[in-house]
């Protein structure tokens, strides 16, 4: 016991020691919640449209103000109007505006005529999810260009869904606290685990350790308590004030602290015994920090942090079964946004359980071999 | 079976990675506070056979006791023992040279006042006890050394093994660590063993010697000893301008009285005579005789090097050609004993 606390009462100071790693261990994830909550917000906004109105009948002013009640509200686009269709359209082609949406002559009068009416819409179609959502906007605001101003008693029978939301309102900003909360673990398994094995084996550390009475389990029992405090340590902060950051409330529970708690924990234990496995047979250093951007991207855009699982192909869907950060993030989202109590996460935790246990063995058993 | 005070007995020691044998049926026994070192060029075996007695490998074939415990039945019996310097630095940066010490203590179960005791001595012994708060960082080369062998004495261990101490070190720091080995060594009644390929250092710190080239053992005996079992008591080194030369001049020199034997390296000729001062102008004109051009020549007596030409034909070289891991020093496939 004397051996295993002095390997873990080093490994911290180490970790202490070092400032510039323990700043960039709980401020990166944290940068990374700003830039990525403030750049990729879920919703789109302000996407400058131009129109050219070539009608100027009834019916276009009303697609017009269709439109730009749309700007004024959910300011999805920036209405720019013009009064020349090639201007519009090397506007498009420059990239001054996402679309341009021409209103040919005799919009209205096809309206009435029920024809068939037209309009043109030339999008920037290499920007797939602005031209994605101008299109649909288009596409309501036309369909709502027939609807007559009625008395609200002569309105026709309308089917209509009511939104019932089940869970306090939740935006896009703090949607990201659970990923980035396992990206700071997965920093801190890196960092404060995998580095520490492969930096004190290129420096002969841990062979002149194994000349002293101290076992391997010794050595790799330390490395793994050591790097579960610091990583705990990091996750707490991280999520601390990411919270504060999002504004997510703190009024959580015991059992919802427990569970949070708990999650953190085993997370940290799942992606240590991850990472000793992939990179516990490195002999360079470099090596972690060459792999540990490439990992991050493997681990983290798979586990349903920024984008819903179920709208991933079906091969990344098998990826994700048996990534350990997607039952990570389904939990803390489960337990943060929807205070779920442990009978909803319990599968997540019993992934985590046997995933930990199968990298450990495969951990311990590279060990004896490279060790 | 060696004698009781015998620390170190190995028999019949091999180490093959697969068809090579880098360690070849070795035999020797240290007795108790002797001071024995392994002399040889890179890649001839010693830090094979340190790792083989110290617990890090497992003997192919053969026996080493270290201690009283057999290597292999009982490495971690032996590691209690024994204290180790490895050939890299090997103390943590991070860490004070306080808590370096510390943490080998702990390693061994010392309870902390003995501890506290036993490494404010050692730093006493060191010198460095002003910088024992500093972290290991700030020290240079020669300050790291010291405190990785006061590091694994903090257990006071029966046999000290050192594996080429002084490598990379600058002249000074090198001769104050050897001060301080014999300083540990009366202070503890310490056994030492030592692999060296610095000459100096082999000669003026170990009572006996063994001289190792391609895993085998090929003399071992007091650097005295060794030295006066050499024939003749000068060397006569001579360069010749052209190596065709070479063969012509050495068959004609070694038909000379006062010459005793010849080794040829290249384009210099290594003669060893008896009393060179007065024989070194016959030995010149027998050269000329001979069609020899000299381009430069020198006298000196006989040193370790000369001991090392003799018995193995060449000078210690560096190997070239394998490559060498820096930080485990022998740089074959390796399988730990656990």
């Amino acid at each position: 016991m004397t051996r295993l606390l002095a390997i873990i009462e080093r490994d911290i100071k180490k970790f202490v020691r070092n400032p510039i790693v323990v700043i960039m261990s709980l401020v990166m994830p944290i940068v990374y919640l700003v830039i990525l909550g403030n750049s990729f917000q879920g919703k789109l906004k302000g996407l400058p449209l131009a129109i050219v109105d070539q009608d100027s009948g009834i019916y276009s002013r009303r697609l017009i103000d269709n439109l730009r009640a749309v700007e004024a509200g959910a300011r999805t686009v920036s209405i720019h109007m013009l009064n020349d269709q090639n201007a519009a359209l090397t506007g498009v082609r420059n990239g001054v505006y996402k679309s341009a949406l021409i209103i040919p002559p005799g919009f209205t009068k096809s309206a009435n005529l029920r024809k068939e009416p037209d309009v043109g819409l030339f999008l920037d179609n290499t920007d797939t999810v602005s031209s994605i959502a101008i299109k649909a906007l288009v596409n309501s605001a036309l369909n709502s260009v027939r609807e007559e101003h009625v008395p609200v008693r002569d309105k026709p029978y309308e089917f209509y869904a009511r939104n019932i939301e089940l869970y306090s309102m939740v935006d896009y900003y703090q949607t990201l606290v659970p990923g980035v909360v396992i990206m700071a673990i997965f920093l801190g398994t890196m960092t404060a685990g995998v580095f520490n094995l492969v930096m004190d084996r290129f420096l002969g550390i841990d062979e002149s350790y194994l000349l002293t009475p101290l076992s391997k389990t010794d050595i790799v029992s330390g490395l793994v308590i050591s790097g579960l405090f610091i990583t705990t340590l990091i996750a707490f902060v991280v999520l601390i004030v990411s919270m504060l950051i999002t504004g997510i409330p703190f009024s959580k529970g015991i059992e919802q602290m427990f569970s949070i708690f708990m999650i953190i924990v085993l997370t940290t234990l799942a992606l240590l015994s991850l990472m000793f496995v992939i990179l516990g047979r490195a002999t360079h250093p470099r090596i972690v920090g060459l792999s540990s951007g490439f990992l991050n991207v493997i681990f983290f855009f798979p586990s349903g942090a920024i984008y819903p699982i179920e709208s991933f192909p079906a091969w990344l869907r098998a990826f994700a079964k048996v990534n350990p950060e997607a039952y990570a993030v389904h939990a803390l989202k489960s337990v943060l946004f929807k205070g779920a109590g442990l009978d909803v996460i319990l599968g997540d935790i019993i992934f985590l359980l046997i995933f930990t246990n199968v990298m450990m063995v495969i951990a311990i058993l590279s060990f004896k071999r490279t060790m | 079976m060696a004698g009781i005070n015998n620390i170190i007995e190995v028999s019949g020691l091999v180490k093959k990675f697969g068809s090579l044998a880098a360690v070849d049926g070795v035999t020797f026994d240290v007795p108790e506070g002797e001071f024995f070192g392994f002399l040889g060029p890179n890649g001839a075996g010693k830090t094979t056979l340190i790792r083989m007695l110290t617990t890090l490998l497992k003997p192919t074939g053969g026996r080493a006791v270290v201690a009283g415990i057999d290597v292999s039945a009982s490495p971690q019996e032996v590691r209690k023992k024994i204290g180790v310097v490895p050939q890299a630095l090997t103390s943590d940066l991070d860490l004070t040279g306080y808590e370096n010490m510390d943490l080998y203590g702990r390693f061994y179960s010392i309870p902390s006042r003995e501890r506290r005791e036993k490494i404010k001595n050692l730093f006493e012994i060191i010198g460095l006890s002003n910088r024992q708060n500093d972290l290991v960082a700030t020290y240079s080369g020669g300050m790291r050394r010291r405190l990785e062998i006061a590091r694994v004495l903090v257990h006071a261990p029966t046999v000290l093994f050192l594996d080429e101490p002084t490598i990379g070190l600058d002249p000074q720091s090198r001769r104050a660590v050897w001060e301080f080995l014999e300083k540990f060594r009366k202070e503890y009644s310490l056994t030492i063993f030592l692999s060296t390929h610095y000459m100096e250092e082999a000669e003026s710190l170990c009572d006996r010697l063994a001289i190792i080239d391609n895993g085998k053992i090929i003399v071992l005996d007091s650097p005295d000893r060794l030295k006066s079992e050499l024939p003749g008591n000068d060397i006569i080194h001579l360069t010749l301008s052209d190596l065709s030369m070479i063969s012509p001049v050495e068959d004609k020199i070694k038909g000379l009285a006062f010459v005793h034997n010849v080794v040829a390296e290249g384009e210099d000729l290594r003669v060893f005579v008896e009393n060179g001062a007065v024989n070194f102008t016959p030995l010149l004109e027998s050269v000329k005789e001979a069609g020899g051009i000299v381009n430069s020549v020198g006298i000196h007596q006989l040193s370790m090097e000369d001991v090392f030409i003799h018995h193995t034909g060449k000078s210690i070289r560096e190997e070239g050609g394998k490559k060498v891991n820096f930080f485990v020093g022998a740089g074959l496939p390796q399988k730990l004993s656990r």
